[in-house]
């Protein structure tokens, strides 16, 4: 009876691992800056340049950074670049509605935060040059998470959204020399 | 031995460095990479954009994360953007493309380096993913359980006793007490080693290695770039890789021809071959492996195995085999060798080996 | 202070194609048989590869074996971890089936790592429910 089955063509398989993502000690004192409402970086005493979040290296000059070469930036800035996304209803998809994710650079950053989601503007008034501000979550509400390379998680879990701040669009010049 | 095969130029490592294997590593791999390869500058010199080739070995895989290799260029200052490669394996593959690359003749230096930290997945079930997906992987085989299959097939041929397994772990452990960058160290009775309860039978906890984060980068140069950056070089006299089969079933596990062949291919370079060595750096992350190997190399009791501890004193997957090279160059520059051979393997149950030939600058 | 960290999972989900030759042998497990390959010297490979693996010659005709083979080496697993075909504590080994040259490697529920031997006995055990996986095969078990 078996033998009368079709042969055996494919096979299918999930190949399931499990991972430990640990926390870094620069990724802490990020995180724990977040917490009280403060954004640091570190700033590279070779290059000059101000890394958000810091990684403990500069990456134009291959110099490691320290605590030593904390700085604090500010919570405004400047949208050098975004998107608007139409959310496609796949599993485990949580949004439903169209949104802006932007990537900001912050007053006194040389590397643009990404994954930052820009409210209280009609769509076609996003652009780059854009300066926005922080509106960050009441402190009951913010979450200790780990600092991933480029941080979104992080300053999402601290900072609700980005809303323009009312300030003069910037010039293109002076985002011009930075690391997105 | 068959006459020397002629090599286009002379291929030195100039520098080498390491961070210490742990078993949890806080610091990320770019982190770690920062480290090492800065170590590797100061120790040789050379500006970073004077280096031709640069050439890396990891493992997404290890840490669940994707293309994290190109996150970890970031440790190279890749700016202006530089001329460079990964490989999906252990660093002595990457080496061994540096290698090549330097024959070509149009550049004289290039960057080798390596990372891993095991610590944060399931490295047993992490290295049962190179496994053919239809008929091994599929079963759920282990690393410890195909370790396990070959450590049998050992005993079964003779060629090995439990006993001289933890006599070869307690040296291991013994030699690693002087290597600081070493995991697992300390004095220890074989005996005792003896009444621990078996992992896979017939392996034993202290028959196994541990699991470590590491990383480590070399420089290798033409032998005129090593003279105009004034560092003694150490030569790569032959360097050669080779694989068995996949499939373990169709394999005598307690051989190793892969092994065999590549170090007659790489003396065939040299000009001497592996039992000529003052010392052997075995890739062994169980010492059945290590057994195979000497077999399968011909190394004689003149062969100090392993001076830095070895797989079994620390195992950063995807470094590994780079540390072998490395510990091999050091022994060298330190003067403890005139000759030493590395060795580096892949894939399961000694699958794939690769052996390297080095001699220092006067011999 | 413990350090902070997250747990995740990461799951990928795979279809792969068989061929004539993997394909065959997952046939044959499915209809509770052993299959193997000759090759161009007349050796006998189980399970069935595409090729030679002493001269990568493409290998030929497909052929039944009996359920009956040898122990040649093993690993004892006292604590079977999740991913592993059986619950109990028992044997990976390379089993030599009756009628082939090389070894398969599976599992061998021997009850105890006393009963491990080259040369042991064992016959195939299939699964209740086979869909053409290697774990149609559920294990060996030693023959009395």
């Amino acid at each position: 009876m078996a033998e009368q089955q079709a042969p055996v063509v494919m096979m299918e398989e999930i190949v399931s691992l499990e991972y430990t993502t640990l926390a870094t000690d620069v990724g802490i004192r990020f995180m724990d800056c977040l917490i009280e409402g403060r954004i640091i970086g570190h700033k590279s005493k070779q290059s000059g340049l101000v890394y958000v979040p810091p990684k403990g290296y500069c990456l134009m000059t291959g110099s490691p950074t320290t605590a030593d070469d904390e700085v604090e930036v500010s919570d405004h800035g400047v949208v050098t670049g975004f998107t608007i996304i139409e959310p496609i209803q796949y599993p485990g998809q949580e949004e439903t509605e169209r949104y802006v994710q932007a990537q900001v650079l912050l007053d006194g950053a040389s590397s643009a935060l990404g994954l930052c989601r820009i409210q209280d503007i009609p769509f076609e008034e996003v652009r780059a040059g854009l300066r926005v501000k922080a509106v960050w979550r009441p402190p009951e509400d913010r979450q200790q998470t780990i600092v991933d390379s480029w941080g979104g998680r992080a300053i999402s879990s601290c900072i609700q959204h980005w809303v323009p701040s009312g300030e003069p669009d910037a010039d293109p010049a002076s985002i011009a020399k930075n690391m997105y | 031995m068959a006459d020397i095969l002629d090599l286009p130029r002379d291929v030195a490592i100039v520098a080498f460095s390491q961070v210490p294997s742990v078993a949890q590593e806080t610091r990320t791999e770019a982190q770690m990479l920062v480290e090492s390869i800065n170590g590797v500058l100061e120790q040789s010199g050379i500006d970073r954009r004077e280096i031709g080739f640069t050439v890396s070995g990891s493992c997404d895989y290890l840490t669940g994360a994707t293309f994290t290799f190109v996150q970890m260029l970031e440790a190279t200052a890749a700016w202006p953007p530089i001329s460079e490669s990964h490989v999906e394996a252990d660093g002595a593959w990457a080496f061994y493309e540096g290698w090549v690359r330097l024959l070509h003749g149009d550049i004289d230096s290039v960057l080798v380096y390596a990372s891993g930290k095991s610590s944060l997945g399931n490295q047993q079930e992490v290295m049962s993913l190179w496994l053919d997906p239809y008929y091994l992987e599929t079963l759920g085989v282990d690393m410890f359980s195909y370790a396990g299959l070959q450590a049998q097939a050992v005993l079964n041929a003779g060629k090995g006793k439990e006993s001289e397994w933890a006599e070869i772990a307690g040296r291991s452990r013994r030699d690693a007490l002087s290597n600081p960058n070493a995991q697992v160290r300390g004095e220890v009775d074989p005996a005792e080693l003896l009444r621990e309860d078996y992992l896979r039978g017939p392996l034993r906890p202290h028959a196994c290695p541990p699991v470590s984060d590491s990383a480590a980068a070399m420089l290798i140069t033409t032998a005129e770039k090593a003279a105009k950056l004034g560092v003694e070089p150490v030569y790569v006299r032959g360097i050669d890789h080779r694989a068995d089969p996949h499939y373990f079933g169709v394999r005598d596990l307690s051989v190793s021809e892969s092994a065999r062949i590549a170090g007659e291919k790489a003396a065939a370079k040299a000009g001497f071959g592996p039992g000529d060595v003052d010392v052997a750096e075995l890739a062994a992350m169980y010492p059945h492996e290590e057994q195979i190997l000497v077999d399968a190399l011909g190394l004689g009791d003149g062969v100090r195995l392993n001076p830095s501890g070895g797989a079994l004193a620390a195992n950063p997957v995807m470094v590994t085999g780079l540390l072998r090279i490395g510990e091999a160059y050091n022994a060298i520059r330190s003067g403890s060798a005139r000759r030493a051979l590395a060795h580096a393997q892949s894939g399961p149950c000694l699958q794939q080996n690769l052996v390297c030939l080095l001699e220092g600058g006067n011999g | 202070m413990d350090r902070p960290s997250e747990n995740f999972t990461l799951a990928l989900k795979y279809k792969r194609t068989l061929g004539p030759v993997v394909g065959a042998f997952l046939t044959g497990l499915r209809d509770g048989r052993l299959v193997g390959i000759k090759t161009a010297e007349g050796r006998v490979l189980c399970p069935p590869l595409e090729y030679d693996p002493a001269n990568g010659q493409r290998t030929g005709e497909l052929v039944d074996l009996p359920d009956n083979g040898t122990v040649e080496s093993w690993s004892w697993v006292s604590e079977p971890q999740r991913k592993h075909p059986l619950e109990r504590p028992f044997a990976f080994a390379t089993i030599r089936i009756d009628g082939a040259d090389s070894a398969l490697v599976h599992a061998v529920d021997a009850g105890s790592r006393d009963v491990m031997a080259a040369g042991l006995r064992v016959k195939a055990q299939y699964a209740e429910e086979r869909t053409g996986r290697m774990r149609d095969l559920e294990c060996f078990v030693p023959i009395a």
